[in-house]
């Protein structure tokens, strides 16, 4: 096996962006195969670390670190990837969008999220902070995103969620979407009260709820 | 009072307030709100787009004038609070969405839970003030909450509470509810009767809604409390000297801004700041490193010259146990033995200001006496203090139970819990309660036995068609 593939894990598992970057510009001049770059250096790294964490030795700075170290290193092989020479090689396990709701500009919880649903094999798109309804809705159709992960971290935006559901109501579009909430005040009960298809209180179960919607 | 003791050396002072005149100077702080840009513009400090660059020299200047102390009025007087040098006020949680009951049920907090925690503190013998937001009452539309709660403090109590700060427009409705209260605009710009929170965004933002909470408290000579919620280790450093200088460079950027708007505003320095836990990612207070913080804002405070907000019985604890106990006193002590003045969140919080919990408002209530008590240290004032005519009396190897010093000295000395259970074991276990269900039993009795004071017939009226018509004004909007 070529070693650069341990190379890329072991960048990932130490979260070196600049490593993991680097190693995929390598993949690419020396022609190695960048489906197996994929499976066996950025998965089994990024896997290797959602396990740490799960089971208690890895923290947030390790998984969010892997992550983003991954994100890097795919965005340079993606367009081998999507050249064909690596056609279907790596089926991430869903799309989803993810962002902080209109009115809000709370980041943290919301980018948790995402390294832990990267790291669980998911492709996040991190549309950041004081969304629109319709800026959710854009980019999940430009990427072909089936979640819509809205969070919100104040008492007084958590209304933006029923908004952003609301929205695909009167677009009629909402049965394209699974839409999920999270964020401090926000609770099972209001995920009811205003349909949304889930609600997670942490990551770790926002992950377990969007393998359940997608599975 | 005790001595407040410091934790921090003059070296440790001097070193983290020069990185937080350089965070200040070379990163700069953000403001959304472009009222709040014109007025730094105005005054002279460097902007680009939001972000606004201080000259070190001229925030000492700025925060020099805000006040070292100041007095906070209340509709009966008695209860006028000093906030500042050696006082210390405790009031109620602030904030918190969900009710957590002593059988381990979570619900939405409603305005019956506002109302009863505002008549809990108004009932406290050692809640100094109502507080403010004591729950988001979530059954009341949100344009029109500010109202319902500043109304509820009004005619459940006639101690001193919290306003609304969730932007221009609320903080104005609240202010003139207060001036309806004591008799004009005039009276409360003479004599504050409001005091706010205004939170930054951590890290170095302060957002629409704050700024525009603080503009309206600053323009009327209303108190704000400007504080910081440094969660170290995710939105703020992981090492304890960088996040507390973090918080520092953001409060003194809001206390700058005030005294921009209205030099001698009265503020309160306010220090949040906590760790991440790092394997989830949430905030946890219920530690050393919270009351670390805690104090050492206290000790900042002083240093600048104004009273400081932080601490309370803090947990991350998700009921009424030992760790809620064990975790509240920690921060608690803290705040008030090393000179915090101004305590937001004193008693009800569980789970890192997600909760309020009746029971747990008990346990904190009892926790307050306690300091309170210790707090007051030693009488050595009078020959009747220093004993020395009753030991004689009494002798080697006596007793001073039926001494007329004892009888009358154990009551002006001795603390005598409320909730707390001294019983034999014996006693104790005829009905084997444990602090949870005795709390339960507590705050139901201290509920129905509460009269709120009374209010001023015309003074009502008044402050109810204001509400009415305001609330007529949001709602169709």
């Amino acid at each position: 096996m070529n070693t650069i593939f341990e190379e890329i894990k072991d960048a990932i598992v130490d979260g070196d962006e600049d490593l993991a970057v680097e190693l995929a510009e390598r993949v690419i001049a020396e022609k190695a195969d960048p489906v197996q770059a994929v499976q066996l250096g950025f998965i089994k790294g990024i896997e290797e670390v959602g396990a740490s964490w799960i089971s208690g030795e890895a923290f947030l700075p390790d998984v969010m670190m892997a992550a983003d170290a991954m994100k890097a290193g795919m965005d340079v092989l993606e367009e081998v990837l999507a050249a064909g020479e690596g056609e279907g090689a790596y089926e991430d396990k869903g799309k989803i969008v993810l962002g902080t709701v209109a009115g809000d500009i709370h980041d943290i919880g919301k980018n948790i999220v995402g390294a832990l649903l990267t790291s669980a094999g998911f492709k996040v798109y991190d549309i950041g902070i004081d969304q629109k309804p319709e800026d959710f809705v854009k980019k999940a159709d430009e990427v072909g995103a089936k979640i819509l992960a809205a969070s919100s971290l104040l008492t007084t935006t958590m209304k933006s969620q029923k908004v952003l559901i609301e929205y695909l109501v009167e677009q009629n579009i909402r049965d394209q979407y699974k839409v999920i909430i999270g964020g401090g005040p926000t609770s099972a009960k209001w995920g009811e009260e205003i349909g949304a298809d889930g609600w997670a209180e942490t990551a770790d179960e926002a992950v377990l709820l969007c393998k359940k919607l997608l599975g | 009072m005790l001595p407040k003791f410091d934790i921090l050396t003059d070296e440790q002072i001097n070193k983290i307030h020069e990185n937080s005149m350089r965070i200040l100077k070379e990163i700069g702080v953000e403001f959304s709100y472009d009222p709040a840009i014109e007025v730094l513009k105005k005054h002279g400090q460097r902007v680009e787009g939001h972000r606004v660059y201080f000259d070190p020299d001229f925030v000492k200047e700025m925060v020099a004038k805000a006040p070292s102390q100041f007095t906070l009025h209340a509709r009966n007087p008695e209860h006028n609070l000093v906030c500042g040098g050696e006082d210390i006020i405790y009031m109620p949680g602030y904030g918190a969405p969900f009710i957590y009951e002593a059988d381990g049920v979570k619900r939405d907090a409603t305005m019956e839970d506002y109302d009863n925690f505002v008549k809990l503190a108004g009932a406290s013998k050692y809640m100094h003030m109502t507080g403010g937001t004591v729950v988001e009452p979530t059954d009341v539309r949100d344009e029109i909450r500010h109202l319902d709660m500043a109304y509820s403090h009004i005619v459940n109590s006639d101690k001193c509470f919290m306003g609304s700060s969730s932007g221009y427009e609320y903080a104005k409705d609240t202010i003139e509810i207060a001036a309806l209260l004591h008799g004009g605009m005039d009276v409360i710009r003479e004599k504050p009767a409001l005091i706010c929170l205004i939170n930054s965004v951590t890290p170095l933002k302060y957002d629409d809604r704050m700024l525009g909470g603080l503009m309206a408290y600053a323009e009327t000579g209303q108190a704000m409390v400007i504080a910081s919620l440094v969660m170290s280790g995710s939105t703020g450093p992981a090492t304890m000297a960088g996040a507390l200088s973090l918080q520092n460079a953001e409060v003194l950027a809001g206390i700058t801004l005030a005294q921009c708007i209205n030099p001698g505003t009265p503020v309160v320095y306010g220090s949040t700041s906590a760790v991440t836990d790092m394997s989830t990612g949430s905030l946890s207070i219920g530690n050393p490193e919270n009351a670390l913080f805690t104090s050492a804002s206290a000790q900042f405070a002083r240093f600048y010259g104004v009273p400081c907000r932080g601490g309370g019985g803090l947990t991350d604890s998700k009921t009424v146990d030992a760790q809620a106990g064990y975790e509240s006193m920690m921060v608690l002590f803290a705040a008030s033995t090393t000179g915090v003045n101004f305590v937001m969140h004193t008693a009800g919080i569980l789970q890192y200001y997600m909760a309020m919990s009746y029971e747990k408002f008990m346990v904190d209530d009892e926790i307050a006496g306690m300091i309170l008590r210790y707090l007051k240290g030693f009488d050595c004032e009078s020959e009747e203090k220093m004993a020395f005519d009753v030991i004689n009396t009494v002798g080697p190897g006596g007793h001073f139970l039926t001494q007329k010093h004892t009888r009358k000295n154990f009551k002006l000395e001795f603390y005598r819990p409320e909730l707390s259970d001294r019983q034999s074991f014996d006693g104790w276990s005829k009905e084997s309660l444990d602090t949870n269900q005795r709390a339960k039993i507590k705050w139901q009795e201290v509920l129905a036995s509460y009269v709120p004071p009374a209010l001023d017939p015309v003074v009502k009226e008044k402050i109810e068609s204001f509400i009415e018509k305001r609330a007529k004004e949001l709602l169709n909007k």
